[in-house]
């Protein structure tokens, strides 16, 4: 579905963001793609949906060259960025108007979500919050049941009701040949929803693997000291210490942002 | 057609408002203008030059906002990602920019002149050319030519004054209009100093040019067709330059 092979990437007159960053992802989950700021996340979204071109290397989405924005790429591909913008008119109008554009719309995927987020359907979209119109762009996203969908801090602006509203209708309502990659900074909020992790660090993808394994080659605990039998990495909590450690026992949960540390300071998971 | 629809839907408030704004601005300036020529003095001739004068500035301006997505790198992201060929988005923004423009603005003209002229010539009988023919109108695309290499030529100049408009909308994001005035200024000088600077370096005061031969072009007919078909060339050019720019456009 997404085939990346030896991409170079700068802005003008700025270091190389990306030097032959490879990577090969297929349908069928929602990825979460983490890095430090400045690592290029959102500028590795936006080579994607072909809004920045490549300098050299191959970028292939559904067997389309992004740089080429074909009717037939754009129509199954939805970029939720984290600034966006509206035209002043109603959430109908808007669905009536940009609905069609894209084949697979839903309208009653919409009209369900809508109610989930608490949206009424004759709301101007300019008299919205930015959290509103996010909640919009993100239900309307979902609705064009498009097969890759990018979204780009997704939870940024969203109360925390919204957020576990998010969290369920992602989960609820894509299919198996969707692909659905979340650029965040914010781990707590798509944990236990994202199952495979890319990690991105120095214009290279360092990390790559699905929750399920991850799971299985490591397990996160608590504990009261730090220096327990093959302590991967750990870090200071209130009350003692979170560790990584190799998965010797039985399965935990992936404590993400300890993973996240972890593995940008260069630790390894066995 | 999608665009099409879209645009009117999203911006029918706008188009109403501009249409009235504009109607009501040649309404305002006929008055003005016949005012200043006390009426009686007013020509069909005077009303075909206001409208001149409107029909460049305005449609200068308007040309200098097409694409109005690349304003804002916001707008540009969700315009880039429509799913719409570039094609037709480019069809789309030529469309409403130049060619409704023309063909609506001098109906609009003569419709808005001849109601203010009777209207002005109920209450000052003064005003004796209050009417408007639609052929007055349209010499703007002629200006009384009658061969078709010369009303050609007219409609190229015509059609350059506005695609230069366009193709600095499409390349300029931020204030396209003076960024365009400003670039044509520098190819002007340019072109100025060029020429100095051949007449200077190559003492062409001493060369003598025959006016009745300039390459080939043997006769004021050819010289016609070549002034046309070379205005036709540079708006493809600048046309293939606005293509290019959308095509290659970033968010």
């Amino acid at each position: 579905m997404i085939q990346i092979k030896d991409l170079n990437f700068a802005y003008p007159r700025q270091q190389a963001l990306f030097k032959n960053l490879s990577m090969h992802l297929e349908a069928g989950s929602i990825t979460g793609l983490l890095g430090k700021n400045g690592a290029g996340k959102t500028s590795l979204l936006k080579l994607l949906a072909g809004q920045l071109h490549t300098q050299s290397g191959v970028v292939s989405v559904n067997d389309h060259n992004p740089r080429k924005r074909e009717v037939s790429m754009l129509n199954n591909v939805f970029f939720v960025a984290e600034e966006f913008y509206f035209p002043a008119i109603t959430i109908n109008d808007y669905m009536e108007i940009f609905g069609p554009l894209y084949p697979k719309f839903d309208r009653s995927l919409l009209q369900t979500i809508l109610s989930e987020f608490d949206l009424h359907p004759l709301s101007n979209l300019n008299s919205l919050s930015y959290g509103q119109k996010k909640k919009y762009l993100i239900a309307f996203a979902l609705a064009t049941r498009c097969q890759l969908l990018f979204l780009d801090e997704p939870t940024n602006g969203l109360d925390i009701p919204s957020k576990s509203v998010f969290r369920k209708i992602l989960a609820g309502s894509l299919d198996e040949n969707q692909l659905v990659i979340i650029s965040t900074h914010q781990v707590k909020d798509v944990e236990n929803l994202i199952d495979k992790i890319i990690i991105l660090d120095n214009g290279k993808v360092i990390f790559q693997q699905t929750i399920a394994e991850i799971s299985q080659k490591v397990c996160f605990v608590s504990s009261p000291a730090a220096d327990a039998e093959g302590v991967i990495y750990s870090e200071v909590i209130p009350g003692g210490y979170r560790l990584m450690m190799p998965n010797s026992h039985s399965e935990t949960e992936v404590d993400i942002e300890l993973l996240f540390n972890a593995i940008t300071r260069g630790k390894k998971l066995s | 057609m999608m665009l099409f629809k879209q645009s009117l839907r999203i911006n029918k408030r706008l188009i109403g408002i501009s249409l009235s704004a504009v109607a009501g601005s040649f309404f305002i300036a006929l008055i003005l203008f016949q005012l200043a020529s006390q009426f009686r003095n007013w020509s069909e001739r005077d009303c075909q030059i206001t409208f001149e004068w409107f029909f460049f500035m305005l449609g200068i301006v308007y040309c200098s906002f097409a694409f109005p997505a690349f304003r804002t790198k916001e707008k540009t992201m969700a315009y880039l990602m429509l799913p719409v060929s570039i094609s037709e988005k480019f069809t789309f923004e030529i469309l409403t920019r130049i060619i409704v423009f023309i063909l609506f603005m001098p109906l609009m003209f003569w419709l808005v002149a001849n109601l203010e002229g009777f209207i002005v010539h109920h209450f000052v009988p003064d005003l004796i050319n209050y009417k408007l023919s639609f052929g007055t109108v349209l010499t703007v695309f002629t200006h009384n030519n009658t061969t078709g290499w010369a009303i050609f030529g007219y409609i190229q100049i015509v059609l350059l004054a506005f695609i230069v408009a366009f193709t600095g909308a499409s390349y300029f994001s931020k204030a396209p209009l003076m960024k365009t005035i400003f670039t044509l200024s520098l190819i002007q000088v340019g072109f100025i100093l060029f020429i100095y600077l051949l007449y200077k370096g190559f003492n062409m005061k001493e060369v003598s040019f025959s006016i009745e031969r300039i390459f080939f072009i043997k006769s004021e007919a050819e010289a016609v067709i070549f002034f046309a078909l070379s205005l036709l060339v540079v708006n493809m050019s600048l046309l293939a330059i606005a293509w290019f720019s959308l095509k290659e456009k970033e968010a």
